[in-house]
This record gives structure tokens, C-alpha cells and sequence, in this order.
């Protein structure tokens, strides 16, 4: 039986070790040395001096903070709209596949053709948008300086609202019925019923889907490299966006594989805390 | 009561008809747009007008499809292998317990990575191995966030498989591989669809590995759309087309699917 057991995993196992967990320390090796695309020679190891230029790199800071501006607004957003949407759909029964499956169709374009769509729908000369707006005497460049960071983040809402849809019309079918009848038996309101009922049992998938929207969003690229490509100066460089500039075109691997990291050891922080608090309810 | 009742469904018919505009209104643009003049586009109010296939045309001769099939063999390959390995280990891992709550969260904390720390390995690798050319790098790095999707999806469905199944299998003498195949699996079989279509849009949609993994001269859809991304007007159209190109297939597979995405959540997916 175990070596069914871990026969029947070794494949997952072994492709999981080739594609991510080899790429893994390699890149930790990688942050560690002076290793640019460009040289030719054995990279040095230079020890932590990576992490100590990029820790104190005011434009990796900006990155961050920009970063979690964009996740924080979109995924308050998301979550708002997404349970109001969901809590509608539960209700609808009229063309109800059709209802879901267009609602959720946002979630399965590729990013990159969004943002792009949106580039052009809101552009200044060309986008029908500004075009409505300025017939109705209101100027406003969604791309402009201090609006382009907001900007991205409703584009973010408008794709992936539908995975919060997604995930909490699941929720919302798989909670029990009966405690919901007892509240209306009991003559309780519709609000008094969603708040005290639906929304405590409805808690696990909430956090879930928080957390994995705000990893999912952590990682914004394309929204960027479609519309902004940082800028305004760089009001819109996502730590995603800064690392590919600093890879890629600027070629310095190992500087970048350090921002990469100095990111997984936030995120894994906050993760820690998450969970640590989610425990502690729990077993409160 | 009822009055209460009426404005409440009003309001949702409301919320759900705003909701389908906004969602289907960028969509119907870009489509318009792929229809109109360079002269044209100039003009965002404009709605009628003398349709033309030129920009069609265009993109059709840059190569879109075969960059489309390209985008398609990727994920294909990276899809099949993790349906295979996907499917074994979240059975192993849902009846087995194989791993305990390690796996469980393992294959979460994969979803954690950031793609640009594994971007860089993938990148030195394929240059050391001399693969840089080939669609090798790109499937392993799509294998590294496909994978842990499938198999963390698929163990919501084992889970429904009632275990009394699998042992009355093995009383009629199937070995636990051959109960494994031919017993549990048909059950999860239209999840394991789902599942595998989820997977499929996912590798289909993912620009950054392609950007920087795919061969320069042949490069995947999503890399493609964003060559047309320029600052002329004149591109714009060209641009709309290869958009549509690309969304049109997952939105048909998302209406197919998203019924057993429901089900397959509610089912499980979504505890740790």
C-alpha cells in the first residue's frame, strides 16, 4: 500500500521537482552571484550583496508600494462586487447558464488581450470612453499621472471579478439549507439572514478567495507591459514589471532573482500570519 | 413582504443586466473596431459604417493561426501530462491521505511563486542545454502552475468518490492500480474535463513565460497579440482582430465548463 501510495504521487512529485523545484534554489543560487546574460565568464558569487543593493533601491520600494496599492484596491473591489454578483446569480433561474457563463467569461481571456482592449478603449484620442465622457464635458486620462495606477487596478477588477463569482457562487451552493430556512421560519429579514448566516458559513471560501485573488494579483505583468509600461514615470511599475526590466532588459539576473525572493519572503510572511489567525478562530 | 421582495429581485435583475454590459461591452468594441478603416478608428463614436476585412487580412498574413497552434501544442502537451500525474496524485493524496496536509499545502504554496523568480532558471537552463529554440522550457515552465491547478482541483473530486467503491473493486479482485483506472476515474471523469479545459486556458493565456521562454521567431498567441502593440493608430485594427483570435476560443470553452467549475469548487477544491 505505501508503495502504491507514493508510486501513484511520484509523478506529480518528479515533474513538480523538475519544474519548480529545481528553478527554485537555482534562482536563490542565482541571487546570490553577479550573473548577467550579457558576460560571457563564470558569474561570482558575491553572497548577499544583491540583497543589500536591491533592500536599499528606492525604485524596488515604489514597485512594492505600487503593487500593493493595485492588489488592495482591486481586490477590495472584486470582493464587494463579486459577492453581490454571486449572491444574484444564486437567485437567478431565467437563462441561468448562459447568465453564469457569460459573467464569468472575463476570467478565461488571456490578460495580455485584455489589457490591451482596455489601452485602446480608453485612450485619450481613440477610446470610446473618453469619447463619452468629453460629450458629456468631463476630461479624465485614465492614464494620466496618479489615475494610470487606478486605472490598472479596474482592469483587474473587470477580469477577475468573475473568479470571485466563480469561487463564491460555489460557496454560496454548497452551504446547508436548513439554517437558513430556520432563520425565515423564525421571521428573520433577508439583510438580518445574510448577515448572521450566510456570511459565517461563508467565511472559509471568502478567505480563500481573497488570498488567492491577492497572490494572483501580485503577480500583474501584462496589464502593464500593454498599457503603461510603468509610467507615468513610474507610477505604475509593479514589482513584476521591475523585475523583468531589471532580467530582461537590463540583463542582471542575479539582481533580479533577489527582488524575486525579497518577494516570496513577504508574501510567505503574510501568508504565515494569515493562517496562524485563520487557526486561531478556528479553533476559538 | 412582497413589496420587499420585488425590489430585492429588481435589484438583481439590475445588478446582473449592468453586469453582462460591462463584461460584453469592451468585447463588442474590439470586435466593431476589427471591422473598421484606419480612417475610421480615428472616429470611437462611429457604429455604422461600410464593414471591411482588410485588418483580417493583415493579421492572418503576420501568421496569428500559427502562432495560435503554436500557443495550442503548448498546451496540449503541458495539459495531458498534468491530467495523467495530476489525476494520480490527487487520488493518492485524497483516498491514500499520501503526503498528509505537507501536500496539500504544497502543491497550494506552488501557486505562491511569483514567476519571475523561476523565469531566470528556466531562461540559463535552456541556454545551457542548448533547448533555447525548442518548446521544451516554455511546457516545464507552464508545467510548474498548470500542474499544481489540476491535481489541487482534481482532489475535490476524488473526494466525492465514495471509498465503498474503490474496496468493492478490490474484493472482485482488480489490483488497487486497475481499481485506480477502471473504477474511481470514470466517476471523476467529467471533472477531470473540466479540469482539463481550466488547465488548457491557463497555459493558453500566460504571456510572461512565452515572452521570455518562447523561441523570438516563433513565439506563442499572447506574445503575438502584443507585437501589434504599437503607439501607430494603424495597427490598432490589426490589433482588435488578433484579440478576437484569441478570445473566442476560451470563451466557447468556458461556457462548456464553467458548470463543473461550480461543482468541482463547491465540491471541495476550495478547503485546505
Amino acid at each position: 500500500m505505501t508503495r502504491f501510495r507514493w508510486g501513484m504521487l511520484a509523478p506529480v512529485l518528479a515533474a513538480t521537482g523538475v519544474a519548480v523545484g529545481f528553478p527554485l534554489a537555482y534562482a536563490f543560487y542565482l541571487s546570490l552571484t553577479d550573473y548577467k546574460l550579457t558576460s560571457r565568464g563564470a558569474p561570482d558569487f558575491v553572497g548577499l550583496e544583491n540583497y543589500l543593493f536591491v533592500l536599499s533601491d528606492a525604485r524596488m520600494w515604489n514597485a512594492f508600494g505600487n503593487t500593493a496599492t493595485y492588489v488592495a484596491v482591486a481586490v477590495t473591489v472584486q470582493t464587494v462586487l463579486g459577492l453581490a454578483i454571486a449572491l444574484a446569480l444564486q437567485k437567478q433561474q431565467w437563462a441561468r447558464d448562459v447568465t453564469r457563463a457569460m459573467l464569468l467569461a472575463p476570467m478565461f481571456i488571456t490578460p495580455i488581450a485584455v489589457g490591451l482592449t482596455f489601452r485602446f478603449l480608453l485612450n485619450d484620442q481613440l477610446g470610446a470612453i473618453p469619447a463619452v465622457l468629453r460629450s458629456i464635458g468631463i476630461s479624465y486620462d485614465f492614464f494620466g499621472p496618479s489615475n494610470a495606477l487606478l486605472t490598472l487596478s479596474f482592469i483587474d477588477v473587470w477580469q477577475w471579478t468573475p473568479f470571485m463569482v466563480l469561487l463564491l457562487l460555489a460557496g454560496l451552493e454548497s452551504i446547508p439549507r436548513q439554517p437558513l430556512e430556520a432563520a425565515r421560519v423564525d421571521g428573520a429579514s433577508a439583510w438580518y439572514a445574510f448577515r448572521r448566516v450566510v456570511l459565517p458559513l461563508l467565511t472559509p471560501v471568502l478567505t480563500v478567495a481573497v488570498l488567492l485573488r491577492s497572490l494572483d494579483a501580485l503577480k500583474v505583468f501584462e496589464y502593464v507591459y500593454a498599457t503603461t509600461r510603468g509610467g507615468p514615470g513610474t507610477e505604475t511599475e509593479t514589482i513584476q514589471f521591475f523585475t523583468y526590466q531589471t532580467g530582461i532588459q537590463f540583463f542582471r539576473l542575479g539582481e533580479a532573482s533577489a527582488v524575486a525572493f525579497v518577494l516570496l519572503a513577504i508574501v510567505l510572511t503574510f501568508i504565515v500570519i494569515l493562517f496562524r489567525r485563520l487557526q486561531r478562530s478556528a479553533a476559538r | 413582504m412582497t413589496k420587499g421582495v420585488n425590489a430585492l429581485a429588481a435589484a438583481r435583475i439590475l445588478l446582473l443586466s449592468a453586469a453582462a454590459v460591462v463584461v460584453a461591452f469592451p468585447l463588442l468594441w474590439v470586435a466593431i473596431a476589427s471591422l473598421k478603416s484606419p480612417a475610421q478608428l480615428n472616429d470611437p463614436g462611429l457604429i455604422l459604417f461600410l464593414p471591411n476585412l482588410e485588418n483580417w487580412a493583415r493579421v492572418l498574413e503576420a501568421g496569428i493561426l500559427n502562432a495560435a497552434g503554436r500557443s495550442a501544442f503548448v498546451a496540449t502537451v503541458t495539459v495531458a501530462f498534468s491530467v495523467v500525474a495530476g489525476s494520480m496524485g490527487a487520488y493518492a493524496i485524497s483516498a491514500y491521505k499520501a503526503g498528509g496536509s505537507a501536500t496539500r499545502f504544497g502543491i497550494l504554496a506552488a501557486q505562491v511563486l511569483p514567476p519571475a523568480v523561476l523565469v531566470f532558471p528556466f531562461l540559463t537552463m535552456a541556454y545551457a542545454l542548448n533547448i533555447n529554440n525548442t518548446y521544451v522550457p516554455i511546457i516545464f515552465a507552464h508545467l510548474s502552475f498548470v500542474l499544481p491547478v489540476i491535481t489541487w482541483f482534481l482532489i475535490g473530486f476524488f473526494d466525492a468518490v465514495p471509498r465503498s467503491l474503490e474496496e468493492q473493486a478490490r474484493v472482485d479482485g482488480f489490483s488497487r492500480f486497475a481499481a485506480f483506472r477502471l473504477v474511481v476515474l470514470p466517476q471523476v471523469l467529467p471533472g477531470i474535463g473540466a479540469a482539463a479545459i481550466f488547465g488548457f486556458t491557463l497555459s493558453w493565456n500566460d504571456m510572461f513565460y512565452g515572452l521570455i521562454l518562447a523561441p523570438p521567431r516563433e513565439t506563442i498567441l499572447p506574445v503575438a497579440i502584443s507585437a501589434f502593440n504599437t503607439f501607430r493608430g494603424v495597427e490598432l485594427g490589426a490589433m482588435s482582430a488578433a484579440i478576437i483570435i484569441a478570445v473566442v476560443p476560451v470563451v466557447i470553452a468556458s461556457f462548456f465548463i464553467q458548470r463543473r467549475l461550480v461543482q468541482g469548487i463547491s465540491g471541495g477544491a476550495v478547503k485546505f
